[in-house]
């Protein structure tokens, strides 16, 4: 491998460094004086002392080949991977012109997804299952490049990375991580962290991962790193970490006061270290440069920095009216089943069976979709409930797998590998049941951000399936509803069908669709007579449109999931011991929400019992009561009423199960309360 | 004894304390010192008996004034020299590079073709790891005023003694 050095490296690349940490330089020199002119900028983490790892970074980026996941300090690196000052600017002061997201992330997130420079998370590091979701890709389509992902060494303390990691090592994939350790994360010195001084070193031990250390500080060494780095990554297909020893010349940000926990010692210690100052010895001492030819680079910096402030300024504000554009994106319309409805007869199917039999329909289609999940593909077996029985026979292990236990890792990679082409779809059973999803719940935030974040330039087309519900003795950890805490997140189609064919039509739709859906499961209903149905072979169900199970006139059941079938038990039975006639509404779909089949209901019948299997505290029908309550107030005969399970955890012996969720006569007494109303 | 060269960062404060005291020890031995900051590699070569003074930064690092000559130092010619290096460390602090600078300059000058000398007991230290190790004894002097000032002295003037012996 060609080493870089201050003797040989050519004098044009030398001036396109000097020039480069020049202006990158003089831009982070310049960030806060936005703030103090209130023109923006309010979050600016200044990366001077990490100036040769990043020149490093961007350097050795592949335009068209790489994709870089760089955290909120490489201003360096996407200015030497080829985002102009202007575009930086642009991030900085959150202007519409803003190729990062039009102004709606924060400042010094810089990023560029055109030429695959990552939008990412403030919550620093989780990107780094991004980078190994895109290096997935990479090798399934063997596609020469490699994902660069980027943090400080007290990030490495987040269980995301440790997952990333080791992914990318069990996997044998092209990942770069690169470590710019500049010995705090934010007031907190790394020995607090972990026990190493290079936090590397406590990777050592995993296999297929290379460790290069290096100067951060020094543009030859990081060069000469990061180029072996890229090119062990593609010619092994494995991953590397590069740990760059920076330092941190200003406090961590502008909401940090370095001086409270740094003495003057220490500040003039690593002031010393000035990498810019470094390099420009070098030049000089090397005769590399004359001062005169040094100071006209400088000149030259300057100017560019002038005029691309002033263009930035210029540039146009967003507009406050495109607040709701780029929430979903516009998802897959049916064409033969508009409203997601048939009359096909034959032979019902269960749930479990039309889950498995549109999966294996939609793989057959879309050569790009791809399944993985814990315990999801192992010869005969397909998941704790067989949904994904027989897939990987049919489709092969590049498309179907299994993942560790690691939630997060689950969807953070799904995450990235949806990144590198869009029309990929991935389907991830999220965990093995809804109860463990938890720890993924910070990339499942991510995944609804993405799009509105990146205005609308990055959608991640997932289906998380999650098998959800109790009415199985299950306890606190086999019986929990998510959705009372996630439909208050924006971002996510959220479904939970009660039947075979709603469940296949909704799955179907969710594959052909862009965008993030969350596909809940009722497992209690997995094998069930009462939830199977004839399922057409090509059923559809549009997002947002909820189905009546039941046409009443007396009063309007709204419910979902399992608590369908009991609400059709109690409609049932009303009808039978007081001629009462129920209308009962499956939602199908919670977000988007199907608000004109409601009120065309409450309109009709004017009492509302809302019911779902999810605490009644909190959980999702406070939401629809309360926007019956807003918006169909004139229609109401009695206040709308709501029945679901206690506000307690799920009790494992049966007897509390049964105390704890709904059942049928709770929902008939309730509904026969608010009829006699 | 043939003429020796001290070659450190004069602009330091503690690497130069260090450097006085052994210019110091060796009594009325002709002695040139030079810069680090402004040297060539001509100036190394010009010595018989060459000591070098170091401090380690960060996690295991030369200091820049050092790391800013060692392009000029891939083909030193100082085959015959001898070549002695304190180092300057904190075994409590940074007990996982304890006078890796040590180390760093010797790998350099080695290369360059010069005979190490003035190695040391790591007796009366304690820390992790050095890569000023070799065979279990420090590649020179290793000096701790940080945490163990009160044997800077007696450590110098042994060194000193050690050296008058090895050089040439």
């Amino acid at each position: 491998m060609k080493k870089f050095t201050i003797k040989t490296t050519d004098k044009d690349t030398l001036q396109r460094w000097f020039y480069l940490m020049t202006l990158g330089r003089a831009i982070d020199n310049k960030a806060p004086a936005y703030l103090l002119q209130s023109l923006g900028w309010s979050y600016h983490a200044p990366y001077a002392g990490h100036d040769g790892i990043q020149l490093a970074m961007g350097e050795v980026f592949v335009k068209g080949e790489d994709f870089m996941f760089p955290y909120y300090r490489d201003m360096l690196a996407v200015l030497a991977a080829g985002m102009t000052a202007e575009e930086i600017i642009l991030n900085g002061i959150s202007k519409a012109t803003d190729v990062a997201g039009g102004g709606r992330h924060m400042s010094n997130h810089f990023a560029k997804p055109e030429w695959n420079i990552e939008n990412v998370s403030s919550a620093t590091g989780s990107h780094d299952l991004h980078a190994v979701g895109v290096a997935r890709a990479m090798v399934y389509y063997k596609h020469k490049g490699v994902a660069y992902t980027s943090h400080g060494e007290a990030s490495t303390s987040e269980g995301y990375v440790y997952e990333a990691i080791n992914g990318a090592s069990t996997e044998q994939l092209p990942v770069i991580f690169v470590i710019q350790d500049n010995g705090y994360g934010i007031s907190v010195p790394k020995h607090e962290q972990t026990a190493n001084r290079k936090v590397a070193d406590n990777f050592v031990g995993f296999k297929n991962l290379k460790i290069i250390h290096c100067n951060g500080k020094d543009v030859f060494d990081s060069m000469n790193a990061m180029t072996a780095a890229r090119e062990y990554a593609i010619s092994t297909s494995n991953p590397v970490i590069v740990q760059a020893n920076c330092v941190r010349m200003g406090s961590h940000s502008n909401s940090d006061k370095q001086t409270l926990y740094r003495d003057e010692d220490e500040l003039a210690y690593v002031k010393e270290a000035d990498p810019l100052l470094k390099f420009r010895r070098m030049l000089l001492r090397y005769k590399r440069f004359t001062e005169e030819e040094l100071k006209q680079i400088e000149a030259d910096a300057k100017k560019e920095l002038s005029q691309a402030n002033k263009k930035a300024i210029a540039a146009p504000d967003p507009d406050p009216s495109t607040i709701f554009d780029f929430v979903t994106p516009e998802p897959y319309h049916p064409q033969k089943y508009v409203d997601g409805t048939h009359n096909e007869t034959g032979e019902p199917k269960n749930l479990v069976t039309a889950i498995n039999e549109t999966l294996k329909a939609e793989f057959r289609l879309n050569p790009n979709t791809f399944l993985w999940g814990q315990d999801i593909a192992n010869k005969e077996k397909g998941g704790v409930f067989n949904v994904s029985k027989g897939m990987q026979p049919e489709f092969g292990e590049g498309r179907v797998f299994n993942a560790p236990i690691a939630e997060d890792y689950i969807m953070g990679t799904a995450n990235g590998m949806s990144r590198f082409r869009k029309d990929i779809r991935i389907v991830v059973e999220g965990a093995e049941f809804a109860d463990y999803f938890w720890p993924a719940i910070d990339q499942y935030v991510e995944c609804t951000h993405e799009y509105w974040r990146t205005n609308g330039q990055f959608s991640p087309n997932i289906t998380v399936r999650l098998a959800a519900g109790g009415y199985i003795g299950g306890g606190l950890y086999h019986s929990q509803n998510l959705e009372g805490a996630l439909t208050t997140l924006p971002g996510a189609r959220i479904v939970y069908p009660s039947f075979a064919d709603d469940a296949a039509g909704l799955l179907r739709t969710s594959l052909r669709s862009e965008g993030f859906t969350l596909f809940f499961e009722p497992k209690a209903l997995y094998n069930a007579v009462e939830s199977s149905t004839v399922v057409p072979d090509d059923f559809e169900v549009p997002f947002g449109k909820a189905r009546i199970r039941r046409d009443g006139s007396d009063i309007t059941i709204i419910t979902y999931g399992n608590t369908t079938h009991l609400c059709l038990d109690a409609a049932e039975r009303l009808a039978k011991d007081g001629n009462y006639s129920i209308e009962v509404i499956d939602l199908r779909s919670l977000i988007p929400l199907d608000k004109e089949t409601i009120a065309e209901s409450v309109k009709k019948t004017g009492k509302v019992l809302v019911v779902h299997e999810d605490k009644v505290f909190s959980g999702f029908g406070a939401e629809i009561a309360a926007s019956i309550g807003t918006e169909l107030y004139r229609y109401l005969d009695a206040p709308v009423q709501r029945v679901g399970s206690t506000f307690t955890p799920v009790g494992f012996n049966p007897i509390l199960e049964k105390a704890i969720l709904p059942n049928t006569d709770r929902i008939y007494a309730a509904a026969k309360e608010l009829l006699e109303f | 004894m043939k003429k020796i060269g001290l070659f450190y960062g004069t602009s330091t404060v503690k690497t130069a304390e260090i450097a006085k005291k052994i210019q110091a020890a060796f009594g009325d031995t002709t002695m040139g010192v030079v810069a680090i900051e402004e040297a060539w590699r001509k100036d190394f070569e010009g010595y018989d008996n060459i000591i070098l003074g170091t401090s380690t930064w960060f996690d295991g690092e030369l200091p820049t004034y050092w790391d800013e000559i060692l392009p000029d130092l891939d083909d030193l010619k100082l085959k015959g020299k001898k070549v002695a290096i304190f180092g300057l460390g904190n075994q409590v602090d940074y007990p996982e590079n304890f006078v890796d600078g040590i180390g760093l300059l010797a790998e350099t000058f080695e290369a360059g073709g010069a005979t190490i000398v003035g190695l040391t007991s790591t007796e009366g230290y304690t820390f992790e790891k050095s890569k000023a190790l070799r065979d279990g004894k420090f590649l020179g002097l290793a000096i701790d005023i940080d945490t163990q000032a009160d044997k800077t002295d007696k450590r110098i003037s042994d060194w000193v003694a050690q050296l008058k012996k090895e050089f040439n």
